[in-house]
């Protein structure tokens, strides 16, 4: 009870990760919904691997010498570039390949996957300095968030946040029946290219916070448990959010309490509540 | 009704990649018209369907739509082709048929939502409303695509193999459906199949492709051509 009281608290030493903790939590699981229903899940594992290999990459070229900023900034700067050059490179050649239906979906994401996991292993071992910082960003240490770096993040989420809701009709329509869509006048490549894009920014930005684990679980996690108990596409999305609040809030104040790292602990717990949830549904639908 | 041209293709040809499946494509539908494109799998019929609809674009040869202006469309595709792990409630799924006129950033309007229940109510199915679309029928799934079609107040309906794969009786009923909202909202109407016995002769025109060629002409006298090949 402490600790919980203490983490509520507004002068809360680690208020940062909490805060963007409950970011990640509310939005992640809205981009997360359509990587469900698109059935591109596969991608949802791979895309934060790419995102992760190009903050390698900045972390390597920063060591080498190549600043974009004269103080220690630059180098998280230049991290978050590598990360959305990176991922937003990778989802497009991934969705001209789909739109041309070249080869097989699975193929091309488990290839593009390896090659992501083996680069970003290779960019780490080259750079000797930046072992410490890219390791942590694998594990899901989301510990030191600066003031700067939060805001930035409620800006970038919120704005996707924003569009997914104004746009939400479009991009469900698209996602759903590109035929109709079309013939209702949509223009399906803009509203792919929009989705694809908030995609990449969620996902790069994000690893870049908290990991390439924490995003995966927050993206993917609630967006299926939602869908086990919820009817209709409104309380799927409402449903899916606070879902990944509460794990959030609780995983940090479990991994607080109990001093684990807390982007392994969130996940778990999203883990948790989907079990918990299927094993429900299954006793109710036993009792009836 | 049938007075003007609705829409009018002039030596279209048609394809994928740039690779014709059928050429020469030349004929007129007329307002109110009921036209059945009938022909065997795998003989151009859905990829006509789509030229006709915009979905894909001609290869060559002009589609001309009477005012100039594109007609409103309400189309009614395979409900095979929509995935069902999209967990949409029936109502949902009719709703879609408003979001040609949507604005973003803008809640869904009363009169929308009111026009929708009566769609769902003119295909017999407002009961089923808050029902998930993945746990209908065939036959049920196929009312609300005409119902989501009918949302889109449109001009031309156009329905892509409405009746294959739900049973007979389902069938009887989507063809009584169909034949009710052509003569009560005056419809110009192209419907796909590639089943013969699901062409009722009170329909208008039967556009037939057979070996890569069109032949139309009026249902009865189409139907014998058919039936004696």
């Amino acid at each position: 009870m402490e600790q919980l009281l203490e983490i509520i608290n507004p002068h809360f030493l680690l208020r940062n990760a909490l805060y963007a903790g409950l970011i990640v939590g509310f939005v992640c699981p809205q981009v997360g919904i359509f990587f469900v229903l698109r059935r591109m899940i596969l991608l949802g594992i791979a895309l934060p691997q790419v995102s992760n290999a190009g903050i390698a990459f900045a972390f390597l070229l920063h060591t080498i010498g190549f600043h974009f900023l004269p103080h220690m900034e630059s180098e998280k700067l230049m991290g978050l570039t590598g990360a959305v050059v990176f991922t937003c490179v990778a989802i497009f050649i991934l969705a001209i390949l789909e739109r041309k239906r070249k080869g097989f979906t699975e193929n091309r994401i488990g290839f593009i996957y390896a090659l992501a996991g083996a680069t970003s292993i290779l960019f780490v071992s080259w750079n000797p300095y930046g072992q410490t910082e890219v390791l942590s960003v694998l594990k899901g240490e989301i510990v030191s968030i600066p003031d700067m770096y939060l805001w930035s993040m409620l800006a970038i989420y919120g704005t996707i946040f924003l569009c997914l809701v104004g746009f939400h009709r479009n991009f469900v329509l698209v996602s759903y029946d590109t035929d109709t869509a079309v013939t209702l006048g949509k223009n399906v490549i803009l509203w792919d290219i929009l989705l694809y894009l908030i995609i990449g920014v969620i996902i790069s930005f994000g690893v870049m916070t908290v990991g390439p684990l924490v995003i995966f679980g927050f993206l993917l996690i609630p967006a299926i448990t939602a869908r086990m108990v919820t009817r209709g596409i409104v309380p799927l999305c409402i449903v899916s959010s606070i879902i990944g609040v509460i794990a959030s809030f609780i995983g940090f104040y479990i991994s607080y309490r109990f001093d684990l790292p807390t982007g392994p602990t969130d996940v778990a717990l999203l883990c948790v509540i989907l079990v918990l949830l299927y094993l429900g549904k299954i006793l109710i639908r036993f009792k009836r | 009704m049938m007075t003007d041209d609705c829409i009018t293709l002039k030596d279209v040809a048609i394809g994928y990649g740039g690779h014709p499946i059928l050429n020469d494509i030349n004929f007129s539908l007329k307002a109110g018209e009921f036209t059945v494109l009938f022909g065997p799998n795998g003989s151009g019929k859905t990829t006509l369907f789509k030229t006709i609809l915009r979905i894909i674009p001609p290869i060559h040869g002009t589609i001309v739509y009477s005012n100039g202006s594109l007609p409103r469309f309400g189309y009614v595709p395979q409900r095979q082709s929509l995935d069902e792990i999209y967990p949409f409630t029936a109502g949902e799924v009719v709703l879609m048929g408003t979001f040609g006129q949507a604005k973003p950033f803008c809640p869904t309007p009363k009169t929308d939502r009111i026009w929708v229940e009566h769609c769902l109510k003119d295909v017999g199915m407002l009961e089923l409303k808050k029902q998930l679309f993945s746990e209908l029928s065939g036959g049920q799934k196929q009312r609300i695509l005409i119902a989501r079609a009918l949302a889109t107040r449109p001009n031309v309906l156009l329905l892509d193999e409405p009746i294959t794969g739900i049973d007979f009786a389902a069938q009887k009923m989507i063809m009584e459906l169909i034949s009710q909202l052509h003569k009560e909202h005056h419809l110009t109407i192209v419907m796909v199949t590639h089943e013969i016995y699901s062409i009722p002769k009170w329909t208008d025109k039967i556009i037939w492709i057979n070996n890569n060629k069109i032949v139309l002409g009026n249902t009865i006298e189409m139907l014998s051509i058919i039936e004696n090949q």
